[in-house]
């Protein structure tokens, strides 16, 4: 399979300005990330808030500058490249992102959304830019007559449509969609995860998918990644991630899954304590002071990468114990 | 100055009947609450289940008559101990606000003042409804805080809101709900804005704290998973109506009005990688105004009558409504 994106070794860190006498101090967002995608996947990257998992997509496409390690698509590398060399690569790589509220420009008609990034990069006459914009809103299940009106006069789910033929106009290959649809009802929601997968089997689209909902990521990825403190710690087809977690941290994700079955009712919280600070990481393994299985070992030195089954990776010392806790599940 | 509401009252704690809240915009008129009742007993967890513009929220700021302009409570009563707070003067309502019904809000952030310290904000609610001193109440206010699971909670009172994290501000928010020892609490989707690990110990509190303070709870939620988990009885809304009530485990194990159904079908199954169900279309705020059965235009199983009647309430078995014709 080869690749059209390679992540190998990503570093983020933000700087942040101390206040009442403390010293300024690195936030390390990202932390040595190495992530794939194969043309025509789904990768699914999942944590909770403040993880680095927004900071990823963005330094993909060059919105934040990587500290270090090389972000490469198609063979090349984007992490040295100028505003204007990495124009082209804009049309490969787009992004949804998650309040379609605030990713529109109010003051422009969804017609002159759609035509800007035609205009940007040169894809069509003028004269073929209407048919063109029809034929886009058409494969959201837009009206046509959308172009003329502004973006507040649609619901969060046809704004998020809009949003998606945005992003569709410069018939990219890759595009990162980042919490696509969290801020919908979930009736709506159901509907965008299905026109994305319709779109993607359409124009064979690669996808990063990142959430915070596992049970829809598990639903639309190839695979998942799933990240804390700004490492990955666990990565492994979706269903063998779902069916065999091999990471504490998994497990208590998927756990966490409300479920809409009232016998479930009652089940302790599966996870105590909240996310540590980024600025002032655990020792050893960053997730050992929330960890159930957490030994003298977990305290002192962090657990490295181990590939565990053909493509199932996980960093835990603790692997082969992780699951007893999702004895509950049907 | 405090005084609660003393008489006692056999029944349910709130009983609200036929609640209609209308907005009066210059676009014309929506009914955001049309014909609402249902109950709520001492020490019981009810949950209002739908999507936004369904009027679940609405439904709860009218409880607490908070509703805002050009919206307005145009029928309906409803009974708090036997009282009517739709009829009860400003003063007397500002008593029972706070104090026998609380309400804890999504947003943390936006409900918590940024510029005061959190003790304050807590001890506030306790010097306006207990009457207390500044420093009794500073006390209570940390005793509160150790009670909703924030470590060293006398060192937290001197903090802001933004040096918390989100789930840290809604465990204040709870704090601020439980000072006055409230009777019903009202939880506008508390836990929305949280990670689902966050969301889990909020939940699991809520859950704690409503059993030791035989605190009844009103859940507003869209989640359906945080609803099984929690409610006794629940009531699933669309445009303004209850379509369905009943008792969790009938409303998930046999669910009869076909939005439920609906709404279960939409949340992906593990395992299962075929395209999810859908409901099509979407809901409209006006759509209630109209003729007959106001989901027939996304029902998967629109029926005749539906057109030009609007279906009513009937019971299916002990405590189970539905509104629907084909039911």
């Amino acid at each position: 399979m080869s690749m059209l994106l390679e992540i190998q070794h990503l570093k983020k860190s933000f700087l942040v300005p101390g206040h009442k006498g403390s010293k300024a101090a690195h936030l390390k967002a990202v932390d040595g990330v190495d992530l794939q995608i194969a043309a025509g996947e789904t990768l699914g990257l999942v944590g909770e808030s403040g993880c680095g998992k927004s900071t990823v997509g963005k330094l993909i496409l060059q919105l934040l500058k990587a500290d270090e390690g090389q972000i490469l698509y198609r063979g090349t590398n984007l992490v040295p490249l100028s505003a204007r060399q990495m124009r082209p690569w804009r049309r490969q790589i787009q992004m949804i992102f998650q309040d379609p509220f605030s990713s529109l420009n109010p003051r422009m008609t969804v017609g002159e959304s759609l035509s800007e990034p035609l205009n940007i990069h040169q894809l069509c006459k003028a004269a073929d830019r209407p048919e063109h914009i029809r034929e886009l809103l058409h494969q959201v299940g837009l009206d046509a007559a959308a172009a003329n009106r502004y973006p507040h006069e649609f619901s969060g789910g046809q704004r998020q449509r809009i949003s998606i033929a945005r992003a569709l106009a410069v018939q990219p290959e890759l595009i990162i969609a980042d919490e696509p649809v969290s801020a919908l009802d979930l009736s709506v929601q159901a509907q965008i995860i299905n026109l994305l997968r319709d779109l993607q089997r359409h124009h064979q689209l690669s996808f990063l998918f990142i959430a915070h909902d596992l049970a829809v990521v598990e639903h639309v990825s190839d695979r998942i990644a799933v990240m804390y403190l700004g490492r990955i710690v666990e990565i492994a087809a979706a269903d063998e991630l779902y069916q065999r977690p091999h990471h504490p941290y998994t497990e208590a994700l998927l756990r966490a899954i409300p479920r809409p079955d009232p016998d479930l009712a009652g089940r302790p919280a599966p996870l105590r304590g909240e996310l540590p600070s980024p600025l002032n990481p655990p020792t050893g393994c960053t997730f050992h002071p929330r960890c159930p299985y957490a030994t003298d070992l977990c305290h002192q030195q962090p657990p490295p990468m181990e590939e565990i089954a053909p493509g199932h990776q996980t960093r835990c010392f603790h692997h082969k114990l992780v699951g007893k806790f999702l004895k509950d599940r049907k | 100055m405090y005084a609660p509401l003393q008489k006692k009252h056999d029944g349910p704690l709130l009983q609200v009947n036929r609640l209609k809240t209308y907005f009066f915009t210059r676009s014309g008129l929506v009914k955001a609450v049309d014909d609402v009742s249902f109950d709520i007993s001492v020490g019981e967890t009810l949950a209002l289940v739908g999507e936004s513009g369904c009027g679940k929220s609405i439904t709860s700021l009218s409880i607490l008559r908070l509703v805002p302009a050009p919206g307005r409570v145009v029928e309906g009563s409803i009974l708090f101990n036997g009282q009517d707070l739709l009829r009860m003067p400003p003063t007397e309502i500002r008593r029972v606000r706070g104090n026998d019904i609380a309400m804890i809000f999504q947003e943390p952030m936006t409900s918590l003042n940024p510029v005061f310290k959190i003790g304050e904000q807590i001890a506030e609610v306790l010097r306006l409804h207990r009457g207390i001193s500044n420093l009794e109440a500073l006390e209570r206010a940390a005793a509160l805080l150790e009670q909703v699971g924030i470590s060293a909670a006398s060192n937290r009172l001197r903090d802001y809101p933004h040096q918390l994290s989100g789930g840290q501000r809604q465990r204040v928010m709870i704090a601020m709900a439980l000072a006055c020892d409230p009777k019903l609490l009202i939880a506008d989707e508390p836990t929305t804005a949280l990670d689902v690990t966050i969301q889990a110990q909020i939940m699991e509190l809520l859950a704690e704290l409503a059993k030791d303070h035989q605190m009844a709870t009103l859940l507003i939620s869209h989640d359906l998973g945080v609803v099984a988990g929690n409610a006794d009885r629940v009531a699933v809304m669309y445009a303004g109506r209850i379509v369905e009530t009943g008792p969790v485990q009938t409303l998930f194990k046999n669910p009869c009005h076909p939005y439920t159904r609906g709404l279960l079908g939409c949340i992906p199954k593990p395992g299962d990688k075929g395209p999810l169900q859908t409901i099509e279309g979407q809901l409209h705020p006006q759509q209630n105004t109209a003729e007959g059965c106001p989901f027939r235009p996304r029902c998967a199983t629109a029926c005749e009558q539906g057109l030009t009647r609007p279906p009513q309430l009937r019971e299916l078995s002990p405590g189970h409504f539905v509104r629907c014709w084909k039911a």
